[in-house]
């Protein structure tokens, strides 16, 4: 279970966070444009994380199935060629997500 | 705030209904995966109106998304503050392109900058420069109001069905299987890559539950160093 309060507290954190980057631009303009390096964090980090995240979210499935790695390797490289060609990023994630309950599910 | 759809219905205005058609392609996205992130939410053990209390109060797919397996891990809210920043920076740079299109109203202002998620951002750049700033907040509205239907629905789905079927929860690895594509596609340099899978590859073996946050911690500081060398080889700024 997810505590009520807790979850709350995150959700309001959260909140704040998002905000507050969304609100930079439009209280500290000047401040953006005079340092680059901001600007170049911001142009190296999505990728960084995005890769991050996919890793240690592809190892998280992986720990919970027994049956080894295929599943998710396969999987995600589905999703990723599916991605790369058709831009669609809701039929890469419907198609992928389905083929890899399928296999958990009904190939032991 | 009153609900986006009662209000078309009593305001037949011709800008109105062009911002709910405008907002039909995100509904095609937000319906399903809210659909998706309130399911999983409640899975996870979270009561269905926190999850519509998320993408009322924090409205921002891939964090809402990543909060799930960080509340169900019981984390401490400093890390999943963390985790939201850092997933969320690259929105610090999209309000640069909108600071002389701002409503006057400084509540819808303030509303927009709210709700400006990398679907909103690109409909709200892509309108002609001179369009009604009021449009605007419909389009950042209605679309928030499509993401907290889907979730809704789902929260309400997943608090019915106690699911025989295991990996549904595949769904985020594919979401960050296709924003790392795309991220990829639109990418200046492939270092971000070899960095972040180096980084991971430290992490893990030394603290593999708090594998994510350092990887982060290394990332950024390899950034930095790179860019200082990267600068000091230029000789001048770009």
């Amino acid at each position: 279970m997810i505590d009520s309060m807790y979850g709350l507290g995150a959700i309001a954190a959260m909140g704040v966070v998002t905000f507050a980057l969304r609100a930079t631009p439009f209280v500290a303009s000047q401040w953006l444009k005079k340092h680059p390096m901001v600007q170049r964090l911001g142009q190296f980090l999505p990728l960084a994380i995005m890769t991050l995240l996919l890793i240690h979210s592809a190892l998280g499935s992986i720990k919970q199935n027994p049956a080894g790695p295929w599943a998710e390797l396969v999987a995600v490289a589905l999703v990723g060629v599916l991605q790369w060609r058709s831009k669609n990023a809701l039929l890469s994630i419907l198609i992928g997500t389905g083929i890899y309950v399928f296999l958990r599910n009904w190939q032991g | 705030m009153s609900a986006p759809l009662p209000n078309l219905v009593h305001e037949p205005q011709k800008p109105t209904v062009s911002a709910l058609a405008l907002t039909l392609p995100v509904a095609m996205g937000y319906i399903p995966l809210g659909t998706v992130f309130g399911f999983l939410f409640v899975q996870a053990g979270g009561a269905w109106w926190l999850a519509v209390a998320a993408s009322i109060f924090v409205y921002a797919g891939a964090a809402q998304y990543m909060m799930i397996p960080m509340l169900a891990a019981g984390m401490s809210v400093g890390s999943i503050v963390l985790a939201t920043a850092i997933v969320n920076m690259r929105h610090v740079f999209y309000g640069l392109s909108l600071l002389n299109k701002m409503p006057q109203n400084p509540f819808l202002k303030w509303y927009l900058i709210f709700g400006l998620t990398d679907e909103t951002y690109s409909l709200v750049t892509t309108m002609p420069q001179d369009c009604e700033p009021k449009k605007m907040v419909w389009v950042a509205l209605i679309n928030q109001g499509w993401w907290v239907l889907g979730t809704l629905m789902g929260a309400l789905i997943g608090a019915q069905a106690s699911s025989q079927l295991v990996g549904l929860d595949f769904a985020l690895v594919a979401l960050f299987c296709v924003l790392a594509v795309e991220q990829w596609r639109s990418r200046k340099s492939s270092a971000p890559l070899w960095v972040a899978l180096a980084s991971y590859a430290m992490a893990y073996p030394l603290l593999p539950s708090h594998a994510m946050v350092i990887s982060i911690g290394l990332s950024v500081a390899a950034a930095v160093f790179l860019q200082r060398k990267d600068s000091t080889q230029e000789g001048v700024a770009p």
